[in-house]
């Protein structure tokens, strides 16, 4: 096991910083955002963090709390900015930002080290520190996919002019989907850099906005599960397909193709489909009842979502 | 300066050649096909390869192009966008996966052709064709960018007009504007979406061939740039607006190359970024697109 672990240390590592950047992209899209700006603020956060390391030597924690904050803050500014935007064209302002925050990083001479990027940046970061932000991440993304709140989510996702009817702020909502997807893909960014110590400008291009989006298709796009399942998958695919030497791009690029026909849900849809069909296959008269019930179950989740929004506008 | 307008002109019918098939099938049926960039690629890759073989004219090397471009939308399409479209619960979710199974499409070509030339451009050396440079006063313009000039002027008039004047354009120009309806008046959908992915692959396969031509070899990467630049002249002169993606494409190469003479370093590339920002911020619909409505 610590052989494994020591062997595999660098995937490891990745996989956590995968989570949290294809967490940054899911949000938002959990809210029915399509925005990729959780990567350009990973970007940002990647050269925020290795330049306070280098410059000021700052402690790890610090720096990827400060990262985080200031790129909660500048994804809210952005949000604000896009917020007229809808649908692709949402997505290709957010693209913008993403490859716009690399050109600058290019550019950016000393500061950021042009090209070549940076070089240097050495904390005493453990991975302990990196699982527990994780970990909180996580519980607290579960915490909004559950109850009342998951409902509301899940209502300005499907249908925002119901939503909005039923008193939820639309707006409120997905500006706030904007700030988290900031904080992950900042925090996201600067924990990459502390952890390989080095960032270069093709550490941050449109093949990172390409792999977030893989992830979160392919694993699930509407729970935090998905986005772990895909960026288990993405992290250690390439060392899996090894096997089949230089075909492994071709592979890679059919499975995604594939994914997005058949399993547009993700794996997590593809399981909970899987596991309510195992359910329904019970002898035919319960069927007849749960199909029965079917109907009133869904009008009292919409009671529920109805009590909900005017608690929520009450209190 | 002026020679710096003749290079801008030219750059911006490349853009043109690349960005009409794209935009057509986006503003019609409702495609952004993101893997027309490795179509793009892979056309010219096929044609250099049969040149490789067989030592031919101008003309029949942008024709293979043409043709396989071609083959490889309509495929993409019969393979990849039908089955996603069939199969999708609503026209948000079939435009997400649209765009991913592009991705996932382009990423194939890309991989075959990076094997064969171990990632270094390809060129077509054996070509029987020339490239001339005629001095115009000082201003220099070789015979492939009059070509592209050209090709990129005709066929932009050209399917505008098709667009506007033929039956099949009406057809098609109805869909854009409400699919069901114009499936009742009688329009078949599937053979005009095939049509438009064959035109649309048959232009980024004549693209392809004619820069191969003028730059003298092409990179695998180079079509995942392209679409990029695509992208912005069609959000700049509005989606599903032929006019507008003319302009878009030249307003675009402009303002690379007025970036790229007056600054040093790597701005460049963030011109077609920042046109895409400024134009989604403050005129969405684009110089020329119509403005859409939504209430949320």
């Amino acid at each position: 096991m610590t052989n494994f672990y020591d062997a595999n240390l660098v995937l490891i590592q990745s996989t956590f910083v995968g989570l949290l950047m294809a967490l940054s992209i899911q949000v938002p899209l959990r809210m029915g955002v399509f925005s990729f700006s959780g990567i350009g603020c990973y970007g940002v956060a990647a050269y925020g963090a290795a330049i306070l390391t280098i410059r000021y030597e700052t402690d790890p924690l610090v720096t990827i709390l400060l990262s985080a904050l200031v790129c909660g803050v500048l994804n809210l500014l952005l949000g604000m900015m896009v917020n007229r935007l809808g649908g692709l064209y949402l997505g290709m302002a957010t693209v913008a930002f993403d490859m716009i925050v690399s050109v600058v990083a290019t550019n950016g001479g000393d500061l950021t080290g042009g090209p070549t990027g940076l070089f240097g940046a050495i904390t005493d970061i453990t991975m302990t520190q990196v699982v527990v932000i994780c970990g909180v991440v996580v519980v607290a993304l579960a915490l909004t996919e559950r109850g009342r709140l998951g409902r509301r989510v899940d209502t300005v996702r499907e249908d925002p002019e119901l939503a909005a009817a039923m008193g939820i702020r639309v707006r409120d909502y997905r500006l706030a989907s904007f700030v988290v997807s900031g904080v992950l893909g900042g925090a996201a960014g600067a924990v990459n850099s502390l952890l390989r110590s080095t960032v270069s400008p093709t550490d941050i291009g449109f093949s990172l906005v390409v792999l977030a989006l893989t992830m979160i298709i392919i694993g699930g796009a509407r729970s935090w599960l998905g986005a772990l399942i895909g960026a288990v998958i993405f992290t250690w695919l390439p060392s899996v397909l090894e096997v089949v030497g230089q075909w492994q791009t071709i592979i890679y690029g059919v499975i995604v193709a594939l994914a997005a026909v058949y399993v547009p849900r993700g794996l997590v849809g593809l399981a909970t489909d899987g596991w309510r069909r195992l359910r329904r296959r019970q002898p035919a008269d319960t069927v007849a009842v749960a199909d029965d019930t079917t109907p009133d179950r869904e009008l009292a989740a919409l009671e529920n979502l109805a009590q909900d929004t005017s608690m929520g506008r009450t209190s | 300066m002026l020679q710096d307008l003749i290079n801008a002109v030219a750059l911006g019918s490349i853009y043109l050649l690349f960005a009409l098939g794209m935009s057509l099938a986006w503003g019609t049926i409702g495609i952004l096909n993101f893997a027309h960039g490795s179509i793009f690629m892979f056309s010219a890759f096929t044609a250099y390869l049969i040149v490789n073989a067989v030592k031919l004219p101008l003309v029949a090397v942008i024709l293979i192009a043409a043709i396989a471009g071609a083959v490889m939308s309509v495929a993409v399409q019969v393979l990849a966008f039908e089955p996603i479209l069939r199969r999708a619960k609503d026209s948000r979710a079939a435009e997400m996966q649209i765009l991913i199974g592009g991705i996932g499409v382009a990423g194939v070509p890309l991989a075959i052709a990076q094997h064969y030339t171990k990632s270094n451009p390809f060129g077509f050396t054996n070509s029987s064709f020339k490239v001339d440079t005629f001095d115009l006063g000082g201003v220099r313009i070789t015979s492939v960018q009059i070509i592209i000039i050209a090709l990129a002027l005709v066929l932009g008039v050209g399917i505008a007009r098709w667009l506007q004047v033929s039956r099949h354009g009406l057809a098609l120009r109805s869909i854009g504007v409400d699919p069901e309806v114009s499936s009742i008046m009688g329009v078949d959908r599937r053979r005009l979406a095939l049509t438009t992915m064959t035109i649309a692959g048959a232009l980024a396969g004549l693209a392809g061939a004619l820069l191969t031509y003028n730059l003298g070899a092409l990179t695998p990467e180079s079509g995942e740039t392209l679409i990029l630049k695509a992208f912005a002249a069609i959000v700049v002169g509005g989606v599903g607006s032929m006019a507008g993606v003319v302009v878009g494409s030249y307003v675009l190469a402009i303002a690379e190359t007025v970036v790229l003479t007056q600054t040093s370093g790597l701005w460049v590339d963030a011109v077609s970024f920042g046109l895409i920002f400024l134009v989604l911020m403050f005129r969405t619909q684009g110089l020329f697109g119509r403005r859409e409505v939504r209430r949320t």
